[in-house]
């Protein structure tokens, strides 16, 4: 054990830090969920390209830096430090880019990788379906085998940056008598090929990030298919891995929110309650211990582990930290936590991250569910409904 | 930067477990405890002896004088396997604060006979209004310190403020907790696979999943805090005293939200003397409270943090 960062590790940092310094943007932009925002962030994450940050551990040839998960854990401390924006390509780069990089072929990754890490291709994922949310083998479109073609008739919902984005990527089944988890393919298409439809869910908050997409026999060369016709459940379960594990919340976020949480506390300590004191000290310690595990996380994947069920207590940690800490801000804010600007003028973000906040504990496989996988994987309960 | 254990360290702490799973199980604490109703120590020289050759004793003393010259680390991990296996023996309290204690105040004549296994060392400390020792309170005709803890003999603390003392002593209670916290969510995981009703194992009811996943939750993450407390205490970190607070707190949580939800899993078996889940509850509360309670080490993170002594913020991971 040895919890301390190498010269070059250090250097690495300042190397970082000043370039975030020089191009994060002073304001903040406006959320990514609407036309507008997206595009300030789709133009952040051609900013970060010209810099070459676009996904610093993948190798040079698919437009990465070759880095490892230490040189990735601090250019995201440093990202969160300077309060860089949301990824705007985080399906992307953090959940597609890895199974890609796992399961894709050498052709895929030269075609899909490179234009993903300098943000030339946005990338949605389809996973739900209105009958296949958190029972995901439940998946019922159809991608039907038509010489070199799939032909896609189905509907996908609840599909994070599918409003606006170019590419998605979700499974479906390809053998049509199949059941469960059996039959299904891991496709990735382009969004706008003939057949789409995009519907836009205007969510909690108001803004419409995420969408309906309905297939009427949209047609997709085979080469988009990720790993064996048949596989696409093992490749999304690496996928969901990637999402539940590492890459998708790395603790700088946390700690950030923890230091502005603090922060706010001292602004409003004369109005403040024991109880949300407490809940400050919390929010600290938990985004360290976060942060701690991460490192753990990362040193085992460097010496050849694997992340495997134990990425579900990660998700329920980092999904009930975020929202407990907003919580907090709420309730620190008190009567001025329910305007969406303050009388400045400026955003809410308490207000807006505690809305996203409460999507976390849902999104990547509600913590029911990780619950489940933690009590039957880790601990080796029975299964549900097992005599 | 690399956040584990080496493969030595893991190889001494699985020798250890299998070691003390062999020679320390429940039937060990219903004997000893026996012992004690019947008016004698709830100890056994055969355990002692059996630590002392291990080479347990003198893990952290210099192996100049005869031990193994390990660190913290190390300690805090054997620490951990001592909590898991409910050892009452004054192997933490002796071995693994009072050597680093006696080694910084550069104390090192009595550093033989602690390795021998002859000599216990007392840690008086203001923090605690009593201590852990090996003779029941009944046997020194005081009736009034008893703990719930039936392995756990108890006198009157007495005792000065060295921080040195207290953060050692904080740091391998934090040890033993997720140590504890393990053991006992394992109790509880294995009853819920045996015990039916309804037609099916408790442990397929989402009900008792969900909580046991919970128990899952907190000691994962408290588990780096006590690793990460052990290194920088090791390193000698101005930081140090404020990451055993945060392992205090979050051992302790971990160890108290597992041992209630243990003994409910149990069921009316939890809240009888014949399931040994007691002796691990027992231990847990008592620890909870010793080297400084759940809002003393609070206190001194807000201290530190809320104060501004400590910098915060996703670059100061380990600050």
């Amino acid at each position: 054990m040895n919890l301390t960062y190498t010269p070059e590790q250090t250097a690495f940092r300042a190397e970082v830090r000043a370039w975030m310094e020089a191009h994060v943007p002073k304001e903040p932009l406006v959320t990514l969920e609407c036309r507008e925002g997206y595009d300030q962030h789709v133009e952040w994450e051609r900013t970060l390209a010209s810099g070459n940050w676009g996904m610093v551990t993948w190798p040079e040839a698919y437009g990465g830096r070759g880095l490892d998960l230490i040189q990735w854990l601090i250019f995201e401390e440093e990202y969160f430090r300077a309060g860089g924006p949301n990824r705007a390509n985080q399906n992307g780069i953090f959940l597609l880019g890895p199974t890609i990089m796992e399961f894709g072929t050498e052709e895929q990754k030269k075609r899909f990788l490179t234009p993903m890490a300098k943000g030339e291709v946005i990338w949605a994922q389809a996973w739900s379906e209105p009958g296949a949310g958190s029972d995901m083998a439940a998946i019922s479109s159809k991608a039907i085998r038509d010489g070199d073609h799939y032909v896609i008739t189905g509907q996908k919902t609840w599909s994070s940056r599918a409003a606006f984005a170019d590419w998605g990527f979700g499974i479906f089944r390809t053998d049509p008598d199949s059941k469960r988890h059996k039959g299904l393919t891991f496709i990735l298409f382009d969004l706008n090929t003939p057949g789409i439809t995009r519907r836009p869910i205007r969510q909690l908050h108001g803004d419409t990030g995420f969408a309906e997409l309905f297939f009427d026999e949209v047609r997709v060369p085979v080469e988009n298919c990720l790993a064996g016709e048949g596989e696409g459940w093992n490749v999304a379960m690496a996928t969901a891995g990637f999402e539940r594990g590492l890459m998708l919340r790395s603790p700088g976020r946390f700690q950030a929110t923890a230091k502005r949480l603090v922060e706010l506390y001292r602004k409003h300590e004369a109005d403040a309650s024991p109880a949300a004191r407490e809940a400050v000290m919390q929010a600290w310690m938990a985004s360290q211990a976060y942060a701690y595990n991460t490192y753990g996380v990362a040193a085992k994947i460097m010496a050849g582990g694997k992340i495997g069920a134990e990425a579900s207590l990660n998700k329920i940690f980092w999904s009930e930290l975020d929202r407990s800490m907003h919580r907090t801000a709420m309730a620190l804010l008190g009567a001025a936590a329910e305007l969406k600007r303050f009388e400045d003028g400026s955003v809410n973000q308490w207000l807006e991250g505690y809305i996203f906040s409460l999507s976390g504990p849902i999104y990547a496989g509600s913590n029911e569910v990780q619950r489940n996988i933690t009590a039957e994987r880790l601990l080796g309960l029975p299964r549900v409904g097992a005599g | 930067m690399d956040f584990r254990f080496s493969e030595d360290q893991l190889t001494l702490a699985e020798t250890v477990r299998d070691y003390l799973s062999g020679t320390h199980g429940p039937e060990v604490l219903r004997r000893l405890d026996a012992a004690k109703e019947q008016g004698n120590a709830p100890r056994d020289p055969a355990i002692w002896n059996g630590l002392i050759e291990m080479g347990l004793t003198g893990l952290l003393v210099p192996e100049a004088q005869g031990g193994l010259g390990m660190g913290l680390v190390d300690a805090a991990l054997i620490a951990a396997e001592c909590g898991r296996a409910c050892v009452s023996e004054p192997l933490v309290d002796t071995a693994f604060v009072g050597v680093p204690w006696l080694l910084a105040k550069g104390e090192t004549d009595q550093l033989a006979a602690i390795v021998a296994g002859e000599v216990k060392v007392p840690l008086p400390h203001a923090i605690n209004p009593w201590v852990a020792d090996d003779t029941p309170s009944r046997l020194r005709g005081n009736g009034e310190l008893v703990s719930v803890d039936p392995l756990r003999c108890l006198s009157k603390g007495t005792g000065g403020d060295d921080p040195h003392l207290l953060n050692l002593a904080a740091l391998m209670s934090a040890a033993q907790l997720v140590g504890l916290a393990d053991a006992m969510l394992s109790q509880a995981t294995e009853y819920a696979k045996i015990r039916t009703q309804f037609g099916q194992p408790i442990g397929a009811f989402q009900g008792i999943k969900h909580q046991l996943a919970s128990c899952a939750v907190a000691i994962e993450f408290a588990k780096p805090v006590v690793w990460r407390a052990a290194a920088a205490m090791q390193d000698g970190l101005d930081s140090a005293p404020l990451h055993v607070s945060h392992a205090k707190v979050a051992s302790t949580d971990a160890a108290m939200l597992t041992a209630e939800t243990a003994i409910q899993v149990h069921g009316a078996m939890g809240y009888t003397y014949e399931v040994d889940l007691h002796f691990w509850m027992k231990r847990s509360w008592a620890l909870a409270g010793a080297w400084g309670s759940r809002a003393f080490h609070l206190k001194r993170v807000d201290k530190a943090v809320l104060g501004g002594a400590q910098p915060i913020g996703p670059e100061h991971t380990f600050a």
